[in-house]
């Protein structure tokens, strides 16, 4: 019977880019401003490393496809280095590879590095690709904003609600994100807004208005980690552990099915099931302290609270309005200012939401510090609500 | 059993422009214009060509017909391929088996009424699909832009139990130049009215009604209804021409809809039908380098057809648009700045195309023959039972849909925004993300019942081609 990844890995070393319009680099320097933090955290040298996973989405409009971008960086000692990609969860996933490897005993240290470089396509928003497949024929032109803004229509039918007191409830959770955003130097978007601001925005995808979106960023992080025996070999203290990561792909059922009605994330619901189970949570609203989901629309980090098991079904709003995620609510979200105003390099946010945890793990998260948290939890949503991946991860203090 | 018409039906866009916002804008360039100014015409979506308003109306067409037809024939001087099967992708769209015989006729303003000759002079066992189809654009400032319309008209011919009976059908041929477009030009150059009046409609006209008359064993004077579709003014000509009585002239649909040019000698006998009773007898006129005449008579078989047949509940189903530059950007006359991403590449794989053409023109998915569950697109697993290599071909596109969920995107590239999508629920478990047409923002909502309607899914401009696909759309007669 396997046991899952729980308390088998630990991360030493972290790093992270200024997020932002990076119009001064490319990524490879986003991959270096990145790892020498990582080094430097984890007090090793470049040597050292034993085998590498890139996370890397858009390779067309980046970097490139494959080990080479990572391995040219960083000019790394011909080790084997894979690229990943599985959408907005591929931070996540180079950081899985990296685990994995870890755990099991194919390496002792293993570097995961996720970088996307969005800002050199000429226009806002996410680069087009070129179209030619099957589901070219047939599925909309949709954007990222309209295939989300569907979760509120269909969340506000469900619960019979008010557009306005949905749309307040979203208004809230960006206000709170701009406002940690504001506490963090590496954040793209550090301006706070008012509900006012955010309820007047543009309309980019009815009901979501402008203040409703994420930024579109550069930037990159990076995670270096090894077993927790080679850990204390190196007399290491105080050790951030990797409780579960647990990954959860469609499979046709919200997109072909009636089965779904098209107002939650089944698959952040069958992932989040697995990781509690992983990292032995039973009660998460009471045993993590923290959570950093894939707010790449307000309405998201709203649906989300109730698939991961924080809210009631229904109970978000009240959530939300109640603070319940603000910074100095009962479990804080976005702490960081999530991918709304941290930002969000596609490749990149699974690890940058890692970062976050992982600094506040261990007291070294700054302004924005909160209490003792001794669990936090990550969340990535690659694709759309109707057909996407969803990964659900715990990073936790190891206590042995 | 009998050889005659079987069944009809018409389509007309949902889009209306009056004619005053076209003269007020062009007022500059055209004082003249402002006499025409009344009433509005029809013009095709973005996503309207000849093929999608041939397949609307084929559909009003073979609304209660059980069997496909044996052959479709498209007339149109629009089609929007010159070496590609125009009436084969009719042919898909409708779900006609391999084995009909698909052709596609031009060439001229008669195209539809000399293939009614043909018909009506060749009685035969195949049935055939006559569709009818046009989609002129028109130069700035001209009189054709105000006159102009778009529209398609079916008529199903064959043995059965006719609606009408084709009595007499005559041809006249004449290369009288009233109005022509070179193969490679945008737009029509039309000659002066009155020579065309006086040396084409009272000259040409008699000629080939006379013709089919005799043929009918008829004289004018047992005639009910005229169909000639021509200004009031042109009409009483010819009715004077034929000795005919000019109130027998069948409403030519101009004020509302316009001249939908090879369409509408159909589609205005398809008004008249309508609202014709039995043993009528109706004579159908079209003009263009020459005549074609063709006498009917209904039958009593027309009267079950009347209520779900026809023009009337299309020429009731309006959206007008007041905006002359919306108007010539939606038909390509004007390149608005729609940002980059309008600059896509949007080549369109035909191998994968013609691998899954039957799901894309026919909406065609499939249904898990073990748990019944009914999936678009369709796969080799089944997305309900995992159940494998057990779906049975079963087209979507004839279903109502309920919206589960929308949005209105103002981001997304489309020729008239906002981009509106959302997840459509079918019966048996059918489920799908697509792209709605003719509905203006706010008129989605979550639970709005949709049909589907088969339209241009999007343009390659680099390589000249367009795709097609099914998209959700408000109800016919809904209002909407």
């Amino acid at each position: 019977m396997a046991k899952g990844i729980r308390d088998k890995v630990a991360i030493i070393g972290m790093g992270c880019s200024r997020f932002g319009e990076r119009w001064d680099c490319g990524p490879e320097e986003l991959i270096l401003e990145a790892f020498k933090e990582a080094l430097a955290d984890a007090g090793i040298t470049r040597d050292e490393i034993e085998m590498a996973w890139l996370g890397l989405f858009y390779q067309e409009q980046s970097a490139g496809k494959s080990a080479l971008p990572l391995s040219l960086s960083l000019r790394l000692n011909n080790i084997p280095v894979t690229r990943v990609e599985n959408m907005c969860a591929t931070g996540t996933e180079a950081l899985r590879g990296a685990v994995y490897a870890v755990a099991a005993g194919a390496c002792d240290i293993a570097l995961a590095v996720g970088v996307e470089k969005l800002k050199d396509t000429g226009y806002a928003g996410l680069p087009e690709r070129t179209k030619g497949t099957f589901d070219d024929l047939w599925l909309p032109n949709a954007t990222a904003p309209g295939a989300f803004a569907q979760l509120a229509s269909a969340y506000a039918a469900k619960h019979r609600l008010d557009m306005q007191d949905l749309k307040r409830a979203m208004a809230h959770i960006s206000v709170k994100s701009h406002a940690n955003g504001a506490l963090n130097p590496k954040a793209h978007l550090r301006r706070t807004i008012t509900e006012e601001e955010a309820l007047n925005a543009g309309m980019v995808a009815y009901p979501l208005g402008l203040m409703d979106c994420c930024g579109v960023s550069d930037g990159a992080a990076c995670a270096i980690v090894t077993s927790v025996e080679k850990a204390r070999e190196m007399g290491l203290k105080d050790l951030v552990t990797v409780k579960a990561m647990q990954l959860a792909p469609s499979n046709g059922f919200e997109m072909s099915n009636t089965g779904w009605d098209g107002s939650y994330l089944h698959t952040t619901r069958v992932a989040a099931r697995r990781a509690y189970a992983e990292a032995g949570v039973t009660d998460p609203r009471r045993e993590i302290n923290m959570m950093e989901v894939h707010d790449c629309f307000s309405v998201t980090e709203l649906v989300v609270m109730e698939d991961l098991g924080i809210s009631p079904e229904g109970g978000a709003i009240k959530d939300v309005m109640d603070g319940v995620f603000d910074r100095d609510g009962q479990v804080p979200c976005q702490v960081d200012g999530g991918l709304k105003c941290f930002g969000h390099p596609i490749g990149a946010s699974g690890l940058r939401m890692a970062y976050e945890m992982y600094l506040q793990l261990l007291g070294r998260a700054g302004d924005r510090q909160l209490g003792n948290p001794s669990l936090g939890l990550t969340h990535n949503l690659g694709g759309h609500p109707f057909r996407n991946v969803a990964s659900v991860s715990l990073f936790g203090l190891y206590s042995a | 059993m009998a050889y005659g018409i079987l069944s009809f039906g018409a389509y007309v866009p949902t889009l209306r422009i009056p004619r005053k916002a076209i003269a007020e804008a062009m007022v500059w360039a055209a004082p003249s214009l402002k006499g025409l100014a009344k009433g509005e015409r029809a013009f095709a979506n973005w996503d309207e060509d000849s093929i999608t308003l041939a397949v609307e109306a084929a559909r009003d067409c073979l609304r209660e017909v059980a069997q496909r037809p044996d052959q479709i024939q498209l007339a149109s001087t629009t089609l929007p391929f010159a070496d590609r099967s125009n009436s084969g992708v009719v042919a898909d769209a409708l779900l006609c088996p391999e084995r009909t015989t698909t052709e596609d006729l031009g060439g001229s303003r008669r195209a539809a009424t000399s293939a009614l000759v043909r018909l009506g002079l060749n009685p035969g066992q195949r049935s055939t699909l006559l569709l009818a189809a046009d989609c002129r654009d028109a130069r700035p400032a001209s009189v054709q832009e105000m006159n102009y319309g778009h529209g398609a008209a079916a008529l199903l011919v064959g043995e059965g139990e006719p609606i009408a009976l084709i009595r007499g059908a005559a041809s006249w041929h004449d290369d009288m130049v009233d109005q022509y477009r070179a193969a490679d030009t945008d737009y029509d150059y039309v000659l002066e009215e009155r020579w065309i009046r006086e040396e084409g409609y009272n000259k040409l006209v008699p000629r080939a009604v006379a013709a089919a008359l005799e043929e009918a064993g008829l004289d004018i004077s047992e005639i009910h209804r005229v169909v000639f579709p021509a200004s009031s003014a042109t009409a009483k000509g010819v009715a004077k021409a034929i000795r005919a009585n000019p109130d027998l002239f069948v409403d030519p649909l101009l004020a509302n809809c316009g001249d939908c040019g090879v369409a509408q000698p159909l589609l205005v006998l398809a008004h008249a039908l309508e609202t014709a009773v039995a043993g009528e007898k109706i004579l159908v006129i079209g003009f263009g380098q020459g005549v074609d005449a063709v006498v009917l008579e209904t039958t009593a078989r027309l009267t079950g057809m009347q209520a779900t047949h026809g023009p009337a509940r299309y020429l009731a189903q309006r959206r007008a648009c007041s905006a002359y530059t919306q108007f010539l950007s939606l038909r390509n006359r004007l390149e608005v700045d729609f940002g980059l991403r309008a600059e896509r590449d949007n080549r369109t794989s035909q191998s994968a195309f013609y691998r899954r053409r039957k799901d894309i023109t026919g909406m065609v998915g499939g249904r898990c023959s073990r748990c019944n569950t009914l999936q678009y697109p369709r796969s080799q697993v089944c997305v309900k039972c995992g159940e494998m290599d057990c779906q049975q071909d079963e087209s979507l596109s004839a279903l109502q849909g309920r919206v589960k969920s929308y949005t209105e995107d103002w981001l997304a590239y489309t020729p008239l925004p906002p981009c509106i999508y959302g997840n459509v629920e079918f019966p048996d478990g059918a489920n799908c993300m697509l792209e709605f047409t003719d509905f203006a923002p706010g008129e989605v909502k979550v639970d709005s019942t949709v049909r589907m309607v088969f339209r241009i899914k999007d343009f390659d401009p680099k390589r000249h081609f367009r795709r097609y696909f099914w998209k959700p759309a408000p109800l016919a007669g809904s209002g909407v």
